[in-house]
């Protein structure tokens, strides 16, 4: 480093494992660390102007991520709504019994995706914007409850969307013991299933 | 004075440039006590050079948050987290609002299994008409919603996750639009296509010629008359 280029450069003072982690992640894009160094800098100063932390950010972005790979989609929401509407009429269930699967499968994904499912599927539900406005949950030891609330959703659509919660939470080991839905509101109690000892 | 406030005029030292052994002895005896259990084993510290203006700015945030070692631990910790999942902080920064934007653009977030299913289940019910008139139409609303070619473009790279290549050349008068999706069936490929045409429709263009298979759209637009 040239003695006028310092003047332009501070120290910082930073834990040596995550200093070492990024300089062999800065290693493997091909870039010196004092570039990667400045780059994740100028992207905390900008997470800054947006009024949010890093955490916040990646937070939301990891749950985009988990819609990415767990197969979802954007999609024109006025289509959807007009298919659902107009294939529901005339449904022998096998749209609420695909709702149903789809969520079972998301369940089996964050099962072996997440640390603890259950609270990343209610992150899913609270951020993933799946046109709830609200998603309320509450847990104690011996059941999880969840309160949904979409200005939306028409009748057909939250019956839906309770199908695919219930398929999530039945793949993650509870089954429902009160279920309320009502257009644009879901209320659901689950219980833990217990499998008896053999 | 506190230990938080000597880490402060600690570290404040150190970010100005100087670099002295035993203050960093002296840090690294205090600083274990401050840590959050995560930190255990962290106890050693290495320096960052970084640019002046930037280590400014990252000491002018520190000292509203908490002191500037704890800041720079959560940004590097954050960083390791985005490169653990594959992803660099501006990637991140830069999708931050997709969701937002989507939904503000009426898009909904759904599976896939859920959208192709049921595509195909209303094109065989309602017919090929109606679900091309729909994608058409819809489309049509998008283009005049986003007034223009390049930030529509840019919408569907960023909303429309299972399409691997989106592509809109031209030149003069004429453009050439592609899409390719490994995912889509040839119904949804269809549909997909009215709505690309319907958009583009909608921003001054209309179909000149066209091919659309199961995955492929290709389409040939020509500047609309009086646009």
């Amino acid at each position: 480093m040239s003695k006028d280029a310092s003047k332009e450069e501070k120290l910082i003072r930073a834990p040596g494992d995550l200093v070492s982690r990024l300089k062999e992640a800065a290693n493997r894009e091909g870039k010196t660390f004092y570039r990667y160094v400045t780059e994740i800098f100028e992207q905390a100063i900008r997470a800054y102007d947006m009024k949010h932390s890093l955490k916040e950010i990646l937070d939301v972005y990891e749950i985009l991520d988990i819609h990415k790979e767990a197969g979802a989609v954007f999609t024109p929401r006025d289509i959807l709504e007009y298919s659902v509407e107009r294939i529901s009429q005339e449904d022998d269930g096998t749209l609420r019994r695909l709702w149903y699967q789809t969520g079972k499968w998301y369940g089996v994904y964050l099962k072996e995706k997440s640390e603890y499912p259950v609270d990343t599927f209610t992150r899913l539900l609270q951020d993933g914007r799946w046109d709830l406005n609200e998603v309320t949950v509450k847990r104690n030891e011996e059941t999880v409850e969840f309160r949904c609330v979409s200005l939306l959703a028409s009748q057909e659509r939250t019956l839906l969307v309770r199908n695919f919660i219930e398929g999530a939470m039945h793949s993650l080991g509870y089954g429902t013991q009160e279920q309320e839905c009502f257009r644009g509101i879901i209320r659901l109690r689950f219980i833990p299933i217990v499998f008896p000892q053999p | 004075m506190c230990i938080s406030e000597t880490n402060n005029r600690i570290e404040n030292h150190l970010i100005g440039g100087e670099y002295a052994v035993g203050i960093k002895s002296q840090a690294s005896r205090i600083m274990p006590e401050l840590k959050r259990g995560e930190r255990k084993g962290r106890e050693k510290r290495k320096s960052l050079m970084a640019r002046v203006d930037l280590a400014d700015k990252v000491l002018e945030i520190a000292s509203r948050r908490g002191t500037l070692y704890d800041y720079v631990n959560d940004v590097l910790e954050q960083a390791v987290r985005a490169e653990s999942l594959g992803v660099t902080l501006k990637e991140v920064l830069d999708d931050r609002w997709v969701i937002e934007w989507a939904r503000d653009a009426g898009f909904t977030v759904i599976p896939e299994k859920i959208v192709y299913d049921l595509t195909e289940d209303a094109y065989r019910k309602f017919g090929k008409r109606k679900m091309t008139d729909l994608w058409y139409e819809t489309g049509q609303w998008y283009g005049k919603y986003y007034e223009d070619l390049g930030k529509f473009g840019g919408s569907v790279r960023r909303f429309f996750w299972d399409i691997s290549e989106f592509k809109i050349s031209g030149e003069d008068e004429h453009l050439t639009l592609t899409c390719l999706s490994s995912k889509f069936s040839e119904i949804y490929t269809e549909l997909f296509g009215k709505f690309l045409e319907g958009a583009l429709n909608a921003l001054g263009y209309s179909i000149d010629e066209g091919e659309v298979s199961k995955g492929i759209i290709s389409l040939r637009f020509v500047k609309s008359k009086g646009k």
